[in-house]
């Protein structure tokens, strides 16, 4: 019995480390994000979720990714996806293009979205040129829904080819009341990125 | 006393040309099993009532309904509601109490209102057969078997838990099977003519052949037979039997294909916008052949050179260019085939003539909402 119990106090400290990987982001210090050069230097506190979405990439949160949710692609190269494949087989996602234009990137995100959360309902709102990380670059707004919770959500995201690898930050939350909430605070994230 | 799990031959000719079953209208749940699906089928259409994924334009609904309704009969037909969903995949959905859901990408892909009865009317069959009930009951049946077993005698189980599951999927198939032909026979006694049930499952296999041979992938031989887990015949099998009934029935009919064009042209536009957002070029293409059997539309023109240029090999930017000029040409009538054109010629370094599209796009829409973005590729 003991020799069970061990075990399975063995299995849960194995599992714990999953949980444990989300961390805290002090504020006003400069910090790499993305497993990548790319610098952020945050006014306010964030929480780092231990879950990536993909190898170059890392997401924040003030109240759960579900209700506000930043996140880095650091330098994404040709031929490689924005995050990890949900169904390679039967729906691969759209890769990276070292030529691809500024204006493809957010239909690339779009594409990425529609294929991995299911959903149709996902759409460019606007698209104008903006300097991100030192480089030209490109600002724009998105909303979508995802099937299973049917909560739409807003997007805003800075994006910028640099040396082939594509840069890009982006903010989503509800529409209803937290988008607008700390739409300052990424803002001023996505000012502060640098190389 | 259950159904025989697969249907034999002599079976299938039975049903496509026997009376359709007498139908009851408004009728209510019996037993525990049935009165509780109905209640979790209520709980779905509320939510299906308020979902943003469906489609709610009037004049749309009524006409999908029309079809349902044409297919299986009027009386039959007042016993469901319709749901068309905006989803860009092939699929309707029946459930026990008499929702019927719609994919907009089922109606992308039927060519005319006969394929679409085909389709509703195997829906149908399933609500007017009962099959989820008798479905839930097999799945609990096995449920309790397997468990039992396990307990009493672990090895009998070991030897009979393959055979048991295998029967169960085995019995979905024959359900399907079932429903096909019930579907089958609706539509022999409709206005529509039986045959147009088969084309659809041919062309879905085609289908499926130019999505695995765009991504590089094998094409597999098309089998008769099913797999151990599959819950439906193979799309072969499907095409073959609903053939052969179809040719047994041999009823004339009017498949209706100018009017379906017409009443689905105004959301063409859109469900193909979502179809090439799939990162699905093989079988996307084949879908624009198919749309384009009678010759290639502005319209269809402009989804193939969207499609072209997001592949963005430097030969698909020619060819996306070349589309975007024959959709111009042929009369497109929204700026954005001057935008795809201008952004294709930009990729392709022809960047005169690329500037000089988007100038264009911006002078037609100057409040387009990547117009700051497209200004400044142009240098304004």
């Amino acid at each position: 019995m003991v020799r069970i119990m061990g075990a399975m106090i063995a299995l849960l400290m194995t599992a714990l480390p999953v949980q444990a990987g989300n961390s805290l982001i002090a504020p006003g210090a400069k910090i790499l994000v993305a497993k990548s050069t790319l610098a952020v230097t945050p006014a306010s506190e964030w929480n780092k979720l231990g879950a990536r979405p993909g190898r170059n990439s890392e997401s924040w949160t003030l109240d759960g990714d579900g209700l506000n949710e930043i996140t880095f692609y650091g330098g994404i190269p040709d031929g490689r996806t924005l995050f990890r494949e949900v169904d390679k087989r039967n729906r691969p996602l759209p890769k990276v293009s070292g030529t691809m234009l500024i204006t493809d990137i957010p239909a690339l995100l779009e594409s990425s979205y529609r294929i991995a959360l299911n959903t149709p309902l996902m759409s460019i709102e606007s698209v104008e040129p903006a300097r991100f990380a030192g480089a030209a670059g490109v600002r724009f707004t998105y909303s979508y829904t995802r099937p299973d919770s049917e909560v739409r959500r807003l997007g805003e995201a800075r994006a910028a080819m640099i040396g082939g690898l594509l840069y890009m930050t982006t903010y989503e939350a509800p529409a209803l009341y937290y988008f607008a909430r700390d739409l300052t605070a990424f803002r001023q994230i996505a000012d502060s990125a640098a190389l | 006393m259950r159904r025989p799990a697969a249907l034999s031959g002599i079976a299938f000719a039975l049903i496509a040309a026997a009376p359709l079953p007498p139908y009851t209208p408004a009728y209510e749940p019996t037993g525990v099993d049935e009165r509780g699906m109905w209640m979790q089928a209520d709980e779905a259409e509320r939510q299906m009532r308020d979902s943003p994924f469906v489609l709610r334009d009037p004049a749309l609904n009524a006409y999908v309904r029309g079809i349902l309704c044409r297919t299986v009969g009027q009386d039959r037909c007042q016993s469901t509601r319709l749901y068309i969903q905006r989803l860009p995949i092939f699929n309707a959905t029946m459930y026990p109490n008499g929702m019927m859901t719609v994919w907009s990408g089922l109606l992308l892909r039927v060519r005319n209102e006969a394929e679409l009865g085909a389709v509703l009317g195997h829906e149908f069959g399933h609500f007017e057969q009962r099959h989820s009930l008798e479905g839930f009951k097999r799945a609990r049946g096995l449920g309790d078997l397997l468990t039992w077993t396990a307990l009493l005698s672990p090895t009998l189980y070991s030897s009979m838990a393959t055979s048991a599951i295998g029967g169960f999927y085995s019995f979905s198939r024959g359900q399907e099977t079932e429903a096909d032909l019930l579907g089958l026979a609706y539509l022999a006694q409709s206005p529509y003519p039986a045959a147009s049930a088969a084309p659809v499952w041919e062309r879905l296999m085609a289908e499926a052949d130019a999505t695995a041979a765009g991504r590089k992938r094998k094409v597999k031989a098309h089998r008769y037979s099913a797999g151990f887990f599959a819950s439906h015949p193979t799309e072969l099998t499907r095409a073959t039997y609903l053939r052969d009934a179809a040719a047994k029935a041999n009823d004339p009919g009017y498949p209706a294909a100018a009017a379906y064009r017409a009443a689905l042209a105004p959301f063409i536009g859109d469900f193909l916008t979502d179809q090439i957002k799939l990162n699905d070029f093989g079988g996307t293409d084949y879908l624009l052949g198919q749309l384009a059997a009678d010759g290639w539309t502005p319209d269809l023109l402009y989804a193939r050179a969207e499609l072209y240029r997001q592949r963005g090999n430097p030969r698909d930017l020619v060819s996306a260019a070349q589309f975007y000029q024959q959709a111009i040409d042929g009369g497109f009538a929204g700026a954005e085939a001057q935008r795809g054109l201008g952004l294709s010629l930009l990729r392709s370094q022809q960047l005169d003539a690329g500037k000089e599209a988007l100038r264009r796009y911006l002078d037609a829409t100057p409040a387009a909402p990547d117009a700051a973005m497209i200004g400044a590729l142009v240098g304004q």
